[in-house]
């Protein structure tokens, strides 16, 4: 095929997926849709691989669509049009129970699978034990109670089977909330199908196909580009995840171990030196595992590189059953795979490529997930109504990349800032909470050449009800690193404010009643800086103490500038403090 | 006598219309230190054709229609009043932390972005009022006292004042206004429930922060306008057009100058709407203003061109957020200057980047080298360079040639199938573009008319009109100056807002009524003011809203004067439903309905009737032919037609060239093209053959 035919094709298999994800984020109900753009669309093969994606959670596509989609085909053979199936198993390419993802197989006019497309999004609420779609304690997949559907048939002939709905009905907690969003996803997969269709009938379904295959390969080609622009390097890099319910003494250190190998044009991931699966809810689902990995990678390379299975043919990532960063068996809980440890896969993989290649690779992000972006349930106390809903009041994390500082509001690596920020209105509106302060840190930042976003804190509380607060805060103890002799960032904290003023640390990992009255207050990771803080443009460090980000103790003593009275950069005495180390 | 003055980034665009309602076409150098000079200059051209002095000619104007990029200039280039933003105590960090959302999920190039107003020039007053307006923390006089002798001592030319909760109770953010108005005399503020009474913290902050930092600036702009144009004999009334597509008075731009920072690109979409319902009424429309840089799409659905909220200056999210709604036009960058380029895969891409107006396009002989989408039109043919801008600017299509020549090489390819590829490349991103906002509005593009405006619209309309399935392109008489016909007719137009949510589960009749009488007064003392004397007045009433817990509303059209009784609610609540679908495709017909806002429209009709002609030239070239480049069969000598010449009813057959002075339409092999009644060039393309989309309904088992 013609590379300007490749051209056109791509874009408009990328102009269905945005189409899919338009709808989807604006029509979705519950907040962890519609403001945090939890959510993906993209569309596979008929074999499986991954062709292109909305601009989504990077957490959410890169791997996991592929391994659902096969999951349907071998589950199902007979497929036709007007088919949809729900997916949200871990152990079945599902990220977590949280995601559910409707698969809806595209069939051409003589019944034959052409393409699947997918949209995942996660829920508000999906049936768990207790209120929260991140049950970090979760012993196993039966404490966490979630409703778990292993590629199950949700429509045949475009009508959907209300026996399932029923179900949902009956343990999903607002079940208009979650039907709101069922379907708002189908919606979307249904645009997906018709706009392919609408292409087969112009172009023809052969070519399309015939797409699929260059697209692939010519992806397989910028990746290989890529990585033959790196050095070659090995390098084994540990992040490790606080002590939670569930989790050893010392919590869960994630070796990664990174090759580049720039004259094969490959780079490998290894995970397998971890350990074995644990009795709580951070475990990773395989989906997760590998994407994580690929996450890092593909935050540490040229961005342009497009993202599917042809560009992971040149990555090679080792994984192995019942590890904690592996494939999990059933019935291992991956309540919260998707964010906690999935971190501590992706951030020192970008890290590990920083420390091989100057000028690439990132540092650390900041983990979460902390009060301020909570689930937060009770009682409307005007209407008598339960709410549920995942606040996103604000979380910052961002890494400090090669060349810019970092992307403030970044969330965690596996978001990549695409979530929106609650307007505090919007929030106070919507449940009966009270905002009282949203508030950048100073000398939070990771340090760095380039620096790190700073912590953000939160406080806010429920008005005239209580309310209870879920969540899992990973960061408290183990801060987010910097890369090539980069800082690290500010750690997280919780405390509650009681009326009277006085303060209680909260354990980072909890679910936590708050009375009318007091107001809880959340600390957000920090992200780490890059390169040596010392080689820091002085003027840029004059501008963050301006802008009240760092103080100017701390651009003395960390990033060894000094300051004239007017706020510049005094230079001879900033060249003899960085002279003196 | 009305003159319509469009002043764009290279040249003042006059359109002149005379007693008869004839048009009249002038262009001269817009200048960018002075723009009222070159405005003059358009004027003094027009005086001169018409053979009068300035001041008589002048004297003969009842009203001059300005469209203006000064406020979105000044933006970009940061040349604003130094500006303070006063807020709730606990949300200074609301400009900075914005409102989240980012682009490109794996691009860390890009450093976070700057806010509007820096954090050391935002101060956080103690106060709080809660959802319900209720106070929670009284107003701290004192300390406003003295965050304003810091912004004297800061020398602060201009204060931004976003409070939260402001919309519900204003006490404190009318309070904070009296204040700045006595301790800093002189110093021009805005309250943000005043100009956008919206929920929405962050939005409404950036609308009171840009529309402040505009008032020095804008006003001094609008005084100078009016005295300048005074001076020079002109007796009527100016007139500027808003990022809505209407018409305010200057005086009023000068006081709320967030209101024409789209000033530019919102009348291309109002003269797209009056030919498309010339040539064909009822159907919806899609309008493309062709200009060197960017490539403008906007839409005309039912009659009405759609608005959006997703407001931003520069790129999405990390852009200048104005939180205030416009017309809903989408720029890319695939304008003409768009430069071809081949990446690390061997593939082929067009733009975003522009080779610009300075060096330009290469074949424009200025320096430029990189191949862009004019030079291939030139390689191909498409464009005469002995005929560009009716000969004033001779193209050189060696230097086109030439640049194109290394891309061929690195592609593998011929010279032409490299342009041609250029060209379908560039077709592909404004196809993209047209989609992405047909899909966010609801249209099908298959049921549409594509209205191809900007002097380089004609040059792959009829491809970009193929490839979306339309079944008609026009190109108006006046597409090269669109913008220019759309000022004049532009009507004068206010939108007012207010904020009250309630749902449908139990609907506040009584406050909803409140409300809306509250709206059709001021849109009554509009009429009644700026509006008198005027042809007609229609109001409009539209509510947000959406489903019960959705966040995203959308704009729903009232029947009549309000929302008075169970009857009004059931059609509402149907009118949402419809529109719903229409928009995504499914219903919820069992989910509440909340509305959290409210807009009265009002329009005041001071625009002529649908009668405007381009006056005809004294001489006309008869037909030629030159040869042109087409993908199915080479070079060919094709007929070139001037677009003047052909009368009513006259077919061309594609392939075929139809040009005059402002524009050149590619009449594509397969395509016919005629003129229509009203001299609008037409083609018709064969009906695309693909599905309807099945839309679906479910209703809650």
């Amino acid at each position: 095929m013609d590379p300007v035919s490749l051209s056109l094709l791509n874009n408009r298999f990328e102009g269905v997926a945005r189409k899919m994800a338009n709808t989807l984020l604006r029509t979705g109900r519950s907040g962890v849709l519609n403001i945090a753009r939890d959510f993906s669309c993209c569309i596979v093969t008929a074999g499986g691989d991954l062709l292109a994606a909305n601009e989504g959670l990077p957490i959410h596509v890169l791997s996991g669509p592929d391994i659902m989609a096969r999951v349907m085909t071998e589950f199902a053979p007979d497929l036709r049009r007007g088919d949809a199936f729900l997916n949200n198993s871990p152990y079945h390419g599902c990220s977590h129970a949280a995601d559910h993802t409707i698969l809806v197989p595209v069939l051409d006019e003589d019944g034959r699978h052409r393409f699947t497309v997918l949209a995942k999004a996660h829920q508000a609420d999906i049936g768990n034990s207790i209120p929260t779609t991140y049950h970090g304690s979760a012993q196993d997949v039966y404490e966490e109670g979630a409703l778990i559907f292993p590629s199950v048939q949700v429509q045949r002939d475009y009508r959907t089977n209300a026996d399932f709905v029923r179900m949902c009905r009956m343990r999903i907690r607002v079940p208009d909330q979650w039907w709101g969003d069922f379907l708002a996803m189908l919606g979307a997969a249904r645009i997906g199908e018709q706009e392919i269709m609408a292409m087969a009938a112009e172009v023809g379904w052969d070519r399309l196909s015939d797409f699929a295959t260059e697209w692939l390969d010519y992806s397989e080609r910028r990746m290989d580009e890529a990585l033959r622009a790196l050095p070659a390097g090995r390098v084994t890099r540990t992040s490790t995840h606080d002590r939670f319910p569930g989790t050893p003494e010392d919590g869960i250190p994630v070796k990664v171990t990174v090759e580049i190998d720039p004259a094969a044009g490959r780079i490998a991931v290894d995970l397998t030196d971890n350990m074995d699966c644990l009795p709580c809810g951070l475990n990773l689902s395989e989906a997760c595992s590998r994407t994580a990995a690929m996450v890092g990678i593909f935050n540490a390379i040229d961005h342009t590189v497009p993202k599917n299975a042809g560009a992971f043919r040149r990555i090679d990532l080792r994984l192995r059953e019942n590890c904690v960063v592996g494939i999990p068996r059933h019935p291992t809980s991956c309540s919260v795979a998707t964010t906690n440890v999935a971190d501590r896969v992706a951030n020192p993989v970008q890290c590990a490529i920083a420390e091989i290649a100057e000028g690439h690779g990132m540092a650390e992000c900041g983990a979460v997930i902390p009060p301020s972006i909570a689930v937060i349930s009770g009682i409307h106390p005007k209407t008598g109504a339960p709410f549920v809903n995942q606040l996103f009041l604000g979380m910052t994390a961002g890494a400090a990349a090669p060349h810019a500082d970092a992307w403030i509001t970044i969330g965690h690596v596996g978001n990549a800032g695409m979530c929106n920020l609650d307007s505090v209105e919007l929030d106070e509106l919507r449940q009966p909470i009270f905002v009282r302060a949203r508030a950048l840190i100073p000398d939070t930042e990771g340090a760095g050449t380039t620096t790190g976003a700073p912590s953000m804190a939160v406080e806010y509380g429920p008005v005239g009800c209580d309310i209870s607060v879920g969540y899992v805060s990973d960061g408290n103890v183990n801060a987010a690193l910097g890369a090539r002799g980069g800082g690290t960032g500010g750690r997280s904290a919780q405390l509650r404010i009681r009326p009277d003023g006085t303060r209680e640390p909260l354990d980072a990992c909890a679910q936590v009643t708050l009375h009318d009255g007091e107001t809880i207050l959340s600390i957000s990771c920090g992200g780490g800086g890059y390169g040596p803080p010392f080689a820091r443009a002085p003027e840029l460090v004059a501008r963050d103490v301006t802008l009240g980000r760092i103080t100017a103790e701390r651009a003395r003593t960390v990033y060894g500038v000094a300051l004239g009275p007017d706020g510049q950069p005094d230079h001879a005495a900033t060249r003899a403090l960085r002279a003196k180390g | 006598m009305r003159f319509a003055v469009d002043t764009g980034g290279t040249f003042t665009d006059l359109v002149v219309e005379d007693a008869a309602g004839t048009a009249h076409v002038f262009k001269a150098r817009t200048t960018p230190d002075d723009p009222i000079a070159g405005m003059l200059d358009a004027l003094g051209q027009a005086a001169a054709a018409f053979g009068e002095p300035l001041e008589a000619f002048l004297g003969r104007g009842t009203a001059l229609l300005h469209g203006t990029t000064h406020a979105i200039n000044a933006i970009i280039t940061g040349r604003t009043a130094r500006t303070a933003l006063l807020t709730t105590e606990g949300h200074g960090d609301m400009l900075v932390l914005r409102e989240g959302g980012r682009a490109e999920t794996f691009n860390f190039t890009h450093a976070f972005p700057e806010p509007y107003i820096p954090r050391s020039l935002t101060f956080e007053i103690p106060e709080r009022i809660m959802a319900d307006g209720s106070v929670r923390t009284p107003l701290d006089e004192a300390a406003v006292v003295a965050v304003l002798d810091r912004l004297r001592a800061a020398k602060v030319e201009a204060v931004a004042v976003c409070l939260l909760w402001s919309i519900v109770n204003p006490a404190h953010e009318e309070r904070v206004g009296a204040l700045i108005a006595r301790h800093l005399p002189g110093v021009p503020f805005t309250l943000s429930h005043r100009l956008n009474p919206a929920v929405r913290e962050f939005r409404r902050a950036s609308s009171a922060a840009v529309d402040a930092s505009l008032k020095p600036a804008m006003g001094r702009y609008m005084v100078a306008l009016e005295d300048r144009l005074r001076a020079a004999g002109f007796g009527g009334r100016v007139l500027v057009v808003t990022s809505q597509a209407g018409v305010i008075d200057a005086a009023d731009a000068a006081e709320a100058p967030i209101h024409i920072v789209n000033s530019g690109p919102s009348m291309a979409p109002l003269a797209g709407r009056h030919y498309a319902a010339a040539s064909d009424p009822g159907r919806d429309a899609i309008v493309a203003d062709t200009g060197g840089t960017t490539y403008d799409v906007s839409l005309v659905r039912g009659g009405t061109i759609p608005k959006t909220r997703e407001t931003w200056i520069g790129p999405r999210f990390r852009g200048i957020m104005l939180g205030f709604p416009w017309v809903d036009v989408k720029s890319v960058g695939a304008g003409g200057g768009s430069i071809g380029w081949v990446d690390g895969g061997g593939l082929l891409h067009v733009g975003p980047a522009s080779a610009g107006a300075v060096p330009g396009p290469a074949c424009y002989g200025r320096g430029g080298t990189a191949p862009t989408l004019t030079d291939a039109a030139v390689a191909l043919g498409y464009i005469d360079p002995d005929y560009f801008l009716g000969g004033s600017m001779p193209l050189d299509p060696g230097r086109a040639r030439a640049a194109l020549a290394p891309l061929a090489t690195r592609l593998g390819m011929g010279l032409e199938a490299t342009a041609e590829a250029i060209v379908a490349i560039a077709t592909e991103n404004r196809v993209q573009a047209i989609l992405d906002i047909t899909v966010k509005q609801g249209i099908d593009p298959r049921e549409a008319v594509l209205v191809g405006g900007g002097g380089a619209a004609g040059l792959n309309s009829v491809k970009i009109a193929r490839r979306l399935g339309c079944p008609r392109l026009i190109v108006p008489e006046l597409g090269a100056a669109l913008s220019a016909a759309g000022a004049l007719m532009s009507d004068l137009k206010a939108e007012y807002h207010a904020a009250h949510v309630t749902n449908t589960r139990a609907f506040d009749f009584a406050g909803v009524g409140r409300t809306l009488a509250a709206l059709r007064a001021r849109c009554a003392a509009f009429a009644e003011g700026p509006g008198r004397g005027a042809a007609g007045t229609t109001v409009t009433l539209k509510a947000d809203a959406r489903y019960d817990t959705q966040v995203w509303e959308i704009e729903v059209p009232l029947a009549g004067t309000g929302i008075d009784g169970p009857d009004d609610l059931a059609a509402f609540v149907e009118a949402f439903h419809t529109a719903h679908q229409a928009l995504f495709s499914f219903r919820d017909p069992d989910s509440a309905i909340e509305v959290i806002g409210w807009t009265a429209e009002v329009t005041c009709a001071i625009a002529r009737g649908p009668d405007l002609r381009v006056a005809r030239p004294a001489t006309l070239p008869g037909r030629t032919a030159r040869p042109v480049h087409f993908a199915d069969g080479g070079w060919r000598d094709v007929a070139v037609h001037r677009l003047e010449a052909l009368g009513p009813g006259d077919a061309v057959a594609g392939p075929a060239i139809v040009e005059n002075d402002f524009t050149t339409v590619v009449i594509d092999p397969g395509a016919t093209a005629r003129r229509g009644a009203d001299g609008t060039l037409v083609v018709d393309l064969s009906p695309a053959v693909v599905a309807a989309p099945t839309l679906m309904t479910e209703g809650a088992p």
